[in-house]
């Protein structure tokens, strides 16, 4: 059939082309004649090409010249009103095809303003210094100008002063439309002109004045012209406003004095008396605004605020919108005060369940279940309210309504499961919103059996939905994934069919991050995800994404069951991408070469390709990888390349530019940079479902935390020389109660042979300031108190810093050691308020905790994400093993964090978590010990009756460190 | 201007329109001047010092003014010359009692004169010395004669005594400004 198929073809090609053939044939002869009979004419004296085509064009200039004649004529007619009613005209345009054709040219897509100028625009507006004025034209050209400032034009102060100044000469006028746009302009003119206190007293004229409507916008203009200094005169006149009959008066009066209490507090509060009237106006704005300003005025009164409430929620209010902000404030207080169900706040919300307005009873259940510690209990009066909102036919409603259920899924799953009807018929909502929520809602309450329905539903919309919902769509299954493992086919190829969509970088990375999430949380997804990922790197053009992914196929890849077949992909980005791909790309190959013995030589020979490539990066990454795979050295491809560099960024570039500035005789050791600070994994892995991965740049500081030290350190001349700095403690000790006189927190730093600690105190008493404060240090065997830095004074809560160094012992088993502090310092009393010391003080001491230093304090974590290539390159020359019983753990979990924390090393792949039901496990740790010396450790666990047993395996570059190691626990 | 106004300006019955500043030092009567040339209805009853500036509109026989009453006030004085451009007129109030800053005035007016755009035009300028009914004023000649008023060259000026409390002297001022005023105007068409 399909050959056949081929053939038919295969021949209307050779017909088509005979065709094609025949006509430039007979076009030939054609021309042939032509030219023929062209020179016989010629001869005879006449061009025939000539006279026809004369002929032609005559006929075709008359006919058009009569058409434009019409043309014109319509247009002229039509032209004037188009312009005014639809924001554009018509026009002759030339088409390419000869034809002209009479369109309509809107102006800026029917935008009046479209194309304004800005000098043309404040050229204009001298026109306002015309007499008489001529209102309407004046109106136009205002409305200009505020469109341009709206539309975030710069006008320069001069040129803003002086349109300022013309524009106040319009309060000649006395038409309404023309004010009202002069109080506008003065509004957004207000920032940027000078002298703009000049329209004051017409302002204040226009305030107190008879006509209604100039009144409140005449209020607002005033406000916002006025300084503090102008406050006072205005004062009366504000105090009358808030209480005036008319409402707009009134709410603008109160909404402006909230703006102006932000500048000046004091003179604002003195208006309480008239706000508090004005609380109680039956006009449901004027009381929301009073109330609002009561609430501003009182806000940092905490008591005062509680009375407010108090008071409030008695006498009812008359405006659904105070009840709202009554809302709002006692759910904050209850937020302060950390107050359960039994406040009397939280009676008032409940209140409120039941107001006859709808935005009172959806913002009580709105707080309910956003309060910190809501339980079951509360929840049961604010659910059955937003699920009878889900069944509402306003679709505001059911929005608000699934948005808030939506959120509280995720910590209280069994409340919002009661809604489960509701919510499955607001699957099939109009509303693509209010579906998207529905569907991710369910998601994240229902049961595994569900899910295949879900996906299949929201598979049928997904298209049209905005990229921001897809996001939300990410996550839900992305939680959904993590919650039932057994279902990741479905939903791993549902992210996959995403991934094969159009959509922008945000939605691709989240889809991306989702992906790679669930391959690390589950090791029974691995495979399919990479492959999906394989698939998208094919044709992606987000280089970040591309990256990321070959990064990751480098690590997971080598140890998939058939790791060859990653090869394909990775290599055609070698040939396809650009740059940092490629590189990106040459990497991976060589992790499979160092990984996988049976590809080692196609690898090589794919590498080798790369040599020549155009890119500098590229080559050399190419270069370094052949020349180490070639060695087939099991140390090397672990160092080089499967482990990476281990060294913190930051510090490697301070290193290098201070050796470039002292360059020496001895190459750059790499050993005297400090080491990358691994970011405790532990917070990772208790993420609650349904969160998404946003923990990234927090992690990002705390990797660089120890480079600030280091170079706070390096900045105190008696530490200048002490090396560089190995590792600071990630987490301060404090040597104090947190509610004492004096606060100390201690941090310790480690060099190679001394110990820094550092003591940041704070003094909390304010009616003394400490001088000279220094920590004295005692008792432990072996090390030495070299020095202390003292801090020269600490006033009442301004943290200042002493330090003290310690030379550690020479005796390379001795590590660890107890020290008893005492804070020492002279006194001086000092008056509260102003701070002046006494001349006088005397000595006093302060007794802290004991501060102890364990091994943890020498190792610093590393991260080798191939622990087994690194156990072999250290090699069993300095092995030590033992077995221990650990009584008093309960648990495995308990057991693996206890060791992680004595050690202070980094947990490698992945072994700190422990499979559900195991009663086995083995812990790998990884870290590098004071001095530079590479140390592993291999905890091999079982749980049995009496606790714990633990076989204990350490390696380690240097005798010492396997010894020291070895003894840490016990 | 359209049919009916200008039928209405042919038998008088619209009046001309002309801008008049008023100017002087602070507390030298300005507003209250004002106050008493509105019509009764509009008058207030209380008057704050001006910040800033305000317009007012009143009529007399044969002109309908539109006054910027701008503030005497030490920082705002400079902003005067914002308004001198579109002028016609221009008013200056003297407190005549207030003999201690007579020089100040005397300043400010010789700087308001010497200001580009009123230094080439011919406006007229009325002085009101007002006050006139306190004990200690000073007569509108001696006034005159101590802010060297017969040095003022190509501008028409008249000064004459007032009472911005009760409206004496007002009217004589106004008339004559709006004399001088008109004539300006014809000149000009």
């Amino acid at each position: 059939m399909e050959q056949t198929c081929q053939k038919s073809s295969v021949n209307a090609a050779a017909v088509e082309k005979n065709k094609k053939d025949d006509v430039r044939q007979r076009c030939e002869r054609l021309h042939k004649n032509i030219a023929e009979i062209q020179y016989q004419r010629h001869s005879m004296g006449i061009d025939v090409y000539d006279d026809f085509m004369r002929y032609q064009e005559s006929e075709h200039r008359q006919q058009l010249e009569k058409q434009q004649k019409y043309d014109a004529k319509q247009l002229m007619k039509f032209q004037e009103r188009m312009d005014i009613h639809l924001g554009g005209h018509f026009e002759f345009v030339d088409k390419p095809t000869k034809h002209f054709k009479f369109e309509f040219i809107p102006n800026g897509g029917g935008n009046p303003f479209h194309n304004l100028e800005k000098s043309s625009v404040l050229q204009e507006a001298r026109t306002f210094n015309e007499t008489p004025i001529n209102p309407r034209k004046c109106s136009h050209i205002l409305t200009k100008v505020l469109y341009l400032i709206n539309q975030g034009e710069q006008i320069g102060t001069t040129e803003a002063t002086e349109t300022f100044f013309a524009m106040t000469k319009l309060f000649q006028a006395k038409d309404p439309i023309l004010r009202r746009l002069v109080y506008l302009g003065i509004k957004e003119m207000s920032k940027i002109a000078q002298d703009v206190i000049i329209v004051t007293s017409s302002l204040m004229k226009d305030m107190t004045g008879k006509e209604d409507q100039f009144r409140g916008p005449a209020i607002r203009a005033l406000c916002s012209i006025t300084d503090n200094t102008m406050l006072q005169s205005i004062e009366r006149y504000m105090k009358q406003a808030i209480v005036d009959k008319v409402h707009a008066v009134s709410s603008a009066a109160l909404v402006s004095s909230l703006h102006l209490s932000k500048g000046s507090q004091e003179v604002v509060k003195r208006w309480v008396n008239e706000a508090q009237e004005a609380v109680s106006s039956d006009n449901i704005m004027v009381q929301y605004h009073a109330l609002g300003l009561l609430y501003h005025i009182r806000k940092n009164d905490k008591l005062a605020v509680t009375k407010l409430v108090s008071k409030f929620s008695k006498h009812s209010l008359k405006s659904p919108y105070a009840y709202c902000l009554l809302i709002r404030i006692a759910s904050k207080l209850m937020e302060e005060e950390d107050a359960g169900s039994e406040s009397p706040m939280f009676d008032f919300i409940e209140s409120c369940l039941r107001h006859k307005s709808e935005i009172v009873i959806y913002e009580a259940a709105h707080a309910i279940v956003n309060l910190k510690n809501t339980t079951a209990k509360e929840l049961a009066s604010a659910v059955p309210v937003l699920q009878l909102f889900c069944s509402s036919p306003k679709p505001t409603l059911r929005f608000a309504a699934i948005r808030t259920l939506n959120k509280v899924a995720m910590k209280h799953p069994a409340a919002v499961t009661a809604c489960n009807l509701e919510l499955e018929n607001l699957i099939t909502d109009s509303n693509r919103s209010i579906a998207t929520l529905a569907i991710t809602t369910l998601l994240k309450t229902g049961n595994e059996s569900s899910v295949d329905r879900l996906m299949k539903q929201i598979s049928s919309f997904m298209n049209e939905i905005s990229d921001e919902f897809k996001i939300v769509v990410v996550q839900a299954i992305q939680s959904l994934c993590l919650k039932f493992p057994r279902k990741h086919n479905v939903l791993m190829n549902f992210l996959a069919g995403m991934l094969r969509d159009e959509g922008g970088f945000d939605y691709k990375k989240a889809i991306c991050d989702s992906i790679i999430t669930i391959i690390e949380e589950n090791p029974e997804a691995k495979e399919a995800g990479l492959a999906h990922l394989c698939e998208f790197i094919e044709d992606c053009e987000h280089t970040v994404l591309a990256t990321r992914i070959l990064h990751l196929l480098g690590r997971e890849g080598p140890r998939t069951p058939t790791p060859s077949k990653y090869i394909r992909f990775i290599y055609n980005r070698v040939i396809l991408e650009q740059a940092p791909v490629r590189a990106a790309a040459v990497t991976a190959l060589a992790k499979f070469g160092a990984h996988c013995e049976e590809l080692l030589p196609s690898c090589v020979v794919l590498l080798e390709r790369c040599l020549l490539d155009t890119d500098d990066e590229v080559r050399d990454r190419a270069t370094f990888y052949v020349n180490v795979l070639k060695q087939t050295q099991k140390a090397l491809n672990s160092t080089y390349i499967l482990n990476g560099l281990q060294v913190s960024v930051v510090g490697l570039e301070r290193s290098l530019h201070h050796y470039t500035l002292e360059p020496s005789a001895e190459p750059f050791d790499m050993k005297s940079v400090p080491l990358e600070t691994q970011p405790m994994v532990e917070q990772k892995t208790v993420r609650e479902p349904g969160e998404t991965v946003s923990a990234k740049p927090s992690e990002k500081v705390a990797a660089s935390r120890q480079d600030i030290y280091a170079e706070q350190l390096g900045a105190i001349p008696e530490f200048a020389n002490l090396g560089s700095l190995f590792k600071s403690s990630s987490l301060p000790i404090e040597l104090t109660e947190s509610e004492t006189e004096y606060v100390v927190q201690c941090v310790k730093h480690t060099f190679s042979r001394y110990m820094v600690l550092q003591f940041d105190c704070t003094n909390t008493l304010n009616d003394q300031i400490l001088e000279n404060v220094t920590v004295q240090m005692d008792g432990a065997e072996g090390f030495d108190v070299l020095k202390t830095i003292p801090c020269p004074s600490l006033p009442y809560n301004k943290p200042g810093t002493t330090y003290t160094l310690v030379r550690l012992p020479e005796d390379p088993q001795l590590v660890t050691g107890t020290f008893t502090c005492v804070l020492k310092f002279i006194v001086k009393d000092c008056d509260p308020n102003t701070g002046e010391p006494d001349e006088e003080g005397y000595e006093d001491e302060y007794v802290l905790e004991d501060l102890e230093v364990t091994v943890a304090d020498h190792v610093q974590r590393v991260m080798k994400p191939n622990f087994s290539a690194s156990w072999e390159e250290v090699g069993p020359e300095n092995e030590l093993e033992d077995t221990y019983a650990l009584s008093t753990m309960k648990s495995l979990e308990e057991a693996v964090k206890q060791i992680i924390q004595f050690m202070g090393m980094q947990p490698c792949e992945r072994s700190d978590k422990i499979p559900e039901g195991k009663s086995s496990h083995s812990l790998f740790l990884a870290g590098v010990y004071r001095g530079g010396h590479d140390a592993l450790v291999r905890a091999k666990m079982a749980m049995t009756e009496g606790g714990v047993t633990m076989q204990l395996t350490v390696r380690s570059t240097d005798p010492n460190v396997s010894e020291v190691l070895a003894t840490a626990i016990g | 201007m359209g049919l009916f106004s200008k039928l209405a300006s042919l038998l008088g019955i619209k009046k001309k329109e002309a801008n008049v500043l008023f100017v002087g030092l602070d507390n030298s009567g300005k507003t209250t001047i004002i106050n008493k040339l509105k019509p009764e209805d509009a008058q207030q009853h209380d008057v704050v010092p001006t910040v800033g500036f305000t317009v007012e509109k009143f009529k007399n026989k044969s002109l309908s003014f539109t006054a910027f009453d701008m503030s005497g006030q030490g920082r705002y004085r400079n902003l005067w010359e914002h308004y001198f451009k579109e002028c016609h007129g221009i008013v200056f109030v003297i407190d005549s009692t207030d003999k201690l800053r007579f020089a100040v005035a005397k300043e400010e007016l010789s700087m308001l004169l010497d200001h580009n755009e009123i230094k080439r035009k011919r406006i007229p300028i009325l002085f009101f010395a007002n006050k006139m009914d306190l004990r200690d004023s000073v007569s509108s000649v001696k006034l005159s004669s101590m802010l060297k008023l017969e040095d003022i060259e190509n501008k028409p000026w008249h000064i004459c005594s007032s009472n911005g409390l009760t409206g004496e002297g007002l009217s004589e001022g106004t008339e004559w400004l709006s004399r001088e005023m008109e004539s300006a105007i014809k000149q000009q068409n």
